[in-house]
C-alpha cells in the first residue's frame, strides 16, 4: 500500500526513467568509444605489442627497426612475430579536398593485425600489391569510393580492393593494406616498422616473455595487448576531453534524476503528512514509516528502471548498425541498477527525514 | 460497575517555546469507564484536544500516571505505546482522514496491517463485516474521494474498529458533516457504546451531540470544570 499521489509518483518515476536513461546512453556511448579507442589492439590476435621505448599507447608515434622481427621470431616462447606499419595519410577526395585516414599496413601472406570483419570480399585482397579496404560506415566520409575504384593517398595511388564493417577505430578512418603498400604511402623505410605484434606459443609466461623481450630489445618496450588498449583509452579520455565531457554529461544526468526524485518525493511527503500522522496514531511505529518510503522508493525505482532499460534498449536497438559507437558490457546493466536504486534511496532521504518527524499528534490538529 | 478502561491520575501538560512553559492541562484526574458515551466539550484552546491525546498515549503527559485496560503506560517505549494503541485504541478523526490512494475496505485493513502484519482472510472478513454494520459494504471498493462525508465518517469509523478495541476516541467527528450525516455518525457511536467492554470518548464543540452522550465533561482554560453523568446534557 502505498501512500502516494499519482502526480507526484509519476514524477518520481520520471526521475528515475531520466536517470536510467540520460547515464544509461552516455555511458553505452562512453563504452562504444572505449571499444573504438581499443579496436586496433584487441582485434589484432596478438599477446605482446613490440613499440618505441617509452611509447604507451596507439596514438603515439612508434618506429622500429625491422631487424627485431628476426630476433623475436628466434625466441623459444613465441609462435609467430609480424611488423606492422601505423601512420597517418591524407586521402584526396573527388573534390580535391583531403581527409586524414590511419593507414595500416600488415604483412603478407599471414595478415595479422588486418582488418577483423568484412561486409565485402576478405584478407585475400590485402595480398594484393595495392588492395585496400575501408569500413563502409567511412564511406561517406572518403567520398564513396566504389570497389576497384583506385584513390590517391599522400599522392599515392591505391586501390579500394574490399570493404570491412566495423572494422573501425576512434579518430580517423581505418585504411588497411599491406606492408609493402603501407611503406610506399607513408615513406617509412624498408628497414623499419611501427610496432611489432607478437603471439605466444600456447602455456608460455606473458610477464616472463615482456621480461625477455625487453632484455632482447633493451631500446624497445613489450607491453600485453590488454595494458596497451587500457593505455589507449586513458590517453584518448584524458588528451581529448572525453572523459570529462562524458563524466560531466553523466554526472548531470545523475543529478537531474535525483534532484527530481528529491523533490517529488518530499513533495509527497509534505503532501501527505496527515496521512503519516494518522498512520502514526493508528499505531505505525517510526520503522513502519521508515519501511513505507522505501517500499515506495523500491516501486518507484522498480518501474522508473524497467521503462528506462525498455527506453534504453530502444536507443541500442536502434543505433545498432549505425556510425554511433554504443555498447553496453554485460556487468553494466546490473551496476546501472544497482545504482539507480541507491539514487533512489538517496533521493528518498530527505522525504523519510521529514516522514520519521511527522508527530502522531499532528493528525489530531 | 465495570472497571475503567481508562485511567488519569494527576495528568499535567505543559508546552514551552524554550523561554515560556505554559500549562495547557491542569491538574487532571479522569476515569473513562467501559458501555459510556462520554462527550468531552470545551471553548477553543480549553485543553480538550490535549487532553484527548494524551488519552489516546499519541502525546506524553508532563506529569501524572496513565492506565490502559489495567496496563501503565508510563515507562514504555514509544514502539510500546504504538503497539498499544494498535491494540487498545480506536480513532476517529475530523473529515475521517482516509488514504485517497486506497478503496474504503482498505483503508479499514490498514490499522490492522500497519505494523507490517499479513493482512489474513479472517481480517479481510472481519473488515467487511464491520463495513456491512455501518452500512458502507457496497462500498467497499470506493475511494474516499467517490463518498459523502458522512460515508467517509462512517468508514473511518469501521477503521477505528477493526481492531476491536476497549477505547474509541473520537476528534469532533461531525464537525464537517450536514445534519442528517451527524445524526447517523452519533447513532453509530451510540450504538458502539453500548458494548460493555468499550468506552466511547468525543470531543466536540458541537451541541448536537450532546444528546448522546451519557456523560459530559466540560473544560475551560486547561482543567475540567464540569463532569456529570446525564440521559440528556443538551443545557449544558
Amino acid at each position: 500500500m502505498l501512500l502516494h499521489e499519482r502526480s507526484t509518483t509519476a514524477g518520481a518515476i520520471l526521475g528515475v526513467v531520466a536517470i536510467v536513461f540520460l547515464v544509461g546512453q552516455q555511458l553505452a556511448i562512453m563504452f562504444g568509444l572505449f571499444t573504438l579507442m581499443s579496436a586496433v589492439v584487441d582485434n589484432s590476435g596478438a599477446d605482446i605489442w613490440v613499440v618505441s621505448k617509452n611509447v604507451e599507447n596507439t596514438a603515439s608515434v612508434s618506429s622500429l627497426p625491422s631487424r627485431y622481427v628476426d630476433r623475436l621470431a628466434g625466441m623459444e616462447a613465441i609462435e609467430w612475430a609480424e611488423p606492422v606499419i601505423y601512420s597517418g595519410g591524407q586521402l584526396r577526395l573527388p573534390n580535391g579536398t583531403f581527409q586524414p585516414v590511419q593507414v595500416i599496413g600488415v604483412t603478407r601472406p599471414e595478415l595479422h593485425g588486418g582488418p577483423w570483419r568484412f561486409a565485402s570480399g576478405g584478407n585475400d585482397v590485402l595480398l594484393e600489391y595495392d588492395g585496400a579496404t575501408v569500413d563502409k560506415f567511412d564511406l561517406e566520409d572518403l567520398g564513396s569510393p566504389e570497389l576497384g575504384r583506385i584513390v590517391e593517398v599522400n599522392s599515392r595511388r591505391i586501390r579500394i580492393a574490399g570493404y570491412t564493417e566495423g572494422s573501425r577505430a576512434f579518430g580517423a578512418p581505418l585504411l588497411f593494406t599491406n606492408a609493402t603498400k603501407a611503406r610506399e604511402v607513408t615513406g617509412l623505410p624498408a628497414d623499419r616498422c611501427s610496432n611489432i605484434l607478437i603471439r605466444l606459443k600456447p602455456g608460455a609466461n606473458v610477464r616472463q616473455a615482456l621480461v625477455d623481450i625487453e632484455v632482447l630489445l633493451p631500446k624497445a618496450s613489450a607491453l600485453t595487448s590488454q595494458e596497451l588498449a587500457r593505455n589507449t583509452i586513458i590517453y584518448n579520455l584524458t588528451s581529448t576531453g572525453i572523459g570529462s565531457s562524458f563524466g560531466l554529461s553523466t554526472l548531470v544526468g545523475i543529478l537531474v534524476g535525483v534532484v527530481i526524485i528529491t523533490l517529488t518525493m518530499y513533495t509527497n511527503v509534505l503532501n501527505r503528512q496527515r496521512d503519516f500522522a494518522v498512520l502514526r496514531a493508528l499505531g505505525a511505529r517510526r520503522r513502519d514509516v521508515f519501511a513505507i518510503i522505501v517500499y515506495q522508493a523500491l516501486t518507484i525505482g522498480l518501474i522508473g528502471l524497467l521503462i528506462g532499460f525498455f527506453l534504453l534498449a530502444g536507443f541500442l536497438f536502434g543505433v545498432k548498425g549505425s556510425r554511433l559507437p554504443a555498447n553496453l558490457p554485460l556487468w553494466l546493466p546490473p551496476a546501472h541498477a544497482l545504482l539507480t536504486f541507491l539514487l533512489c534511496f538517496a533521493g528518498s532521504a530527505l522525504a523519510l527525514r521529514r516522514a520519521l518527524k511527522i508527530e502522531p499528534a499532528s493528525a489530531f490538529r | 460497575m465495570y472497571a475503567p478502561v481508562l485511567q488519569l491520575d494527576g495528568v499535567v501538560r505543559d508546552f514551552s517555546d524554550g523561554r515560556v512553559v505554559r500549562r495547557v492541562l491542569k491538574e487532571t484526574n479522569l476515569d473513562i469507564l467501559p458501555g459510556e458515551l462520554t462527550a468531552l466539550a470545551g471553548p477553543s484552546g480549553s485543553g480538550k484536544t490535549t487532553l484527548l491525546t494524551i488519552m489516546g498515549l499519541v502525546l506524553r503527559p508532563s506529569a501524572g500516571r496513565i492506565v490502559v485496560a489495567g496496563r501503565d503506560a508510563a515507562g514504555l517505549s514509544e514502539d510500546e505505546l504504538a503497539t498499544l494503541r494498535m491494540e487498545k485504541y480506536g480513532f476517529v478523526f475530523q473529515q475521517a482522514a482516509l488514504v485517497p490512494a486506497l478503496s474504503a475496505l482498505d483503508n479499514v485493513l490498514v490499522a490492522t496491517a500497519i505494523q507490517g502484519a499479513r493482512i489474513k482472510p479472517e481480517t479481510r472478513k472481519r473488515a467487511l463485516e464491520v463495513l456491512d454494520k455501518l452500512g458502507m459494504k457496497e462500498y467497499a471498493d470506493a475511494r474516499p474521494q467517490q463518498l459523502s462525508g458522512g460515508q467517509q465518517q462512517r468508514v473511518g469509523i469501521a477503521r477505528a474498529l477493526v481492531g476491536d478495541p476497549v477505547l474509541l476516541l473520537c476528534d469532533e467527528p461531525t464537525s464537517a458533516l450536514d445534519v442528517e450525516s451527524s445524526h447517523l455518525v452519533l447513532d453509530t457511536l451510540k450504538r458502539l457504546s453500548r458494548d460493555p467492554r468499550r468506552a466511547v470518548v468525543l470531543v466536540t464543540h458541537d451541541p448536537r451531540v450532546f444528546p448522546y452522550a451519557d456523560r459530559l465533561i466540560k473544560m475551560e482554560d486547561g482543567a475540567i470544570v464540569y463532569d456529570t453523568r446525564t440521559a440528556s446534557a443538551g443545557g449544558i
